[in-house]
């Protein structure tokens, strides 16, 4: 039985390097993020966390860091109640220049069977990545409604 | 637990009429579709048929088809290397969200055997990237063929 996990794959016409700066910049996050900001020096044992209004709603550590290659942290949520008890998950980015393009592979991974908190992760995902891909290739946002993000819980 | 399936979400700039026309027009589908023309009369219980350079390379029967919403048809890879594979569906779901498209691509029904899963987990990534880019961009990324791309980009 495989492990419950959320991965995506998406190619994007830019760089390595402009693709790390915008998983790793404040700045860019908030603009595909749904408001959010990444708040880390990025060095591997640092802390990072994930900021929305000023309130921290994900933490955890930094657990790989090669630039512009690979980049992992550890994530805990605290904004719902919902999904506070769930375990500490892992999120790796794996960057590969494909051509003139660059694949970008994220993983997230360990959840408990059974939990909320995938399907709200598998909800996110494709929201924030579509956003990224978007900004990256055409320098503006798509304006996904930002209900997209929570209706991996809130709905069911 | 239920069969093995495959699902990919991805939001796009543009309206659920062009979204269905990229969909079911061969020569939409042959520009981020590598080339691959569909073709149908669009009847539920029709036939449907992509072709590369005049070749059968996927075929299958019109599941349901529900412009501008719905879109399923089953899915036999007739590409050489895929001979021996059952045959899947695929369900294309499109949800207006604001002035993007919400696009819900489940692929199901797949073999235990895991082949189909393996040969269709990287290609529609690379599809619906292009897509996306063709849509919100005008033109398609230059997705080139996996082998050679990462040798060149090495």
């Amino acid at each position: 039985m495989p492990k419950p996990q959320f991965v995506y794959v998406t190619y994007i016409e830019t760089t390595p390097e402009k693709l790390w700066e915008a998983l790793t910049s404040s700045e860019f996050t908030r603009q595909y993020w749904f408001g959010a900001e990444v708040n880390s020096d990025w060095k591997v044992g640092s802390p990072f966390a994930l900021l929305l209004d000023g309130e921290v709603t994900d933490s955890g550590e930094i657990l790989e860091a090669d630039p512009p290659r690979r980049l992992s942290y550890s994530f805990k949520h605290h904004k719902y109640e919902e999904l506070r008890g769930e375990p500490t998950s892992r999120v790796v980015f794996t960057i590969e220049p494909f051509g003139s393009l660059v694949r970008l592979t994220v993983l997230h991974d360990g959840f408990v069977e059974g939990g909320k908190y995938l399907g709200a992760v598998s909800n996110g995902w494709p929201a924030i990545l579509s956003q990224l891909k978007s900004l990256l290739e055409t320098g503006k946002l798509l304006g996904i409604p930002r209900a997209a993000l929570n209706k991996g819980f809130d709905v069911k | 637990m239920s069969k093995p399936e495959y699902v990919y979400v991805t939001y796009i700039e543009t309206t659920a009429d062009t979204l269905w026309r990229a969909l079911t027009d061969g020569d939409l589908t042959e520009r981020y579709w590598f080339g691959n023309r569909i073709a149908s009369d669009w009847t539920p219980g029709s036939a449907y048929r992509f072709t590369n350079a005049g070749s059968p390379t996927v075929e299958g029967e019109v599941i349901v088809f529900d412009p501008v919403r719905k879109l399923a048809h089953s899915w036999i890879d007739r590409k050489p290397e895929a001979a021996g594979e059952s045959a899947s569906r695929v369900t294309f779901d499109l949800e207006p969200r604001g002035k993007v498209v919400k696009l819900t691509v489940t692929h199901d029904e797949l073999g235990e055997d895991g082949r189909t899963r393996r040969s269709i987990s990287g290609g529609w990534p690379m599809v619906l990237s292009n897509l996306k880019s063709l849509l919100e961009t005008g033109h398609v990324i230059e997705i080139a063929a996996p082998s050679c791309s990462a040798k060149d980009a090495a």
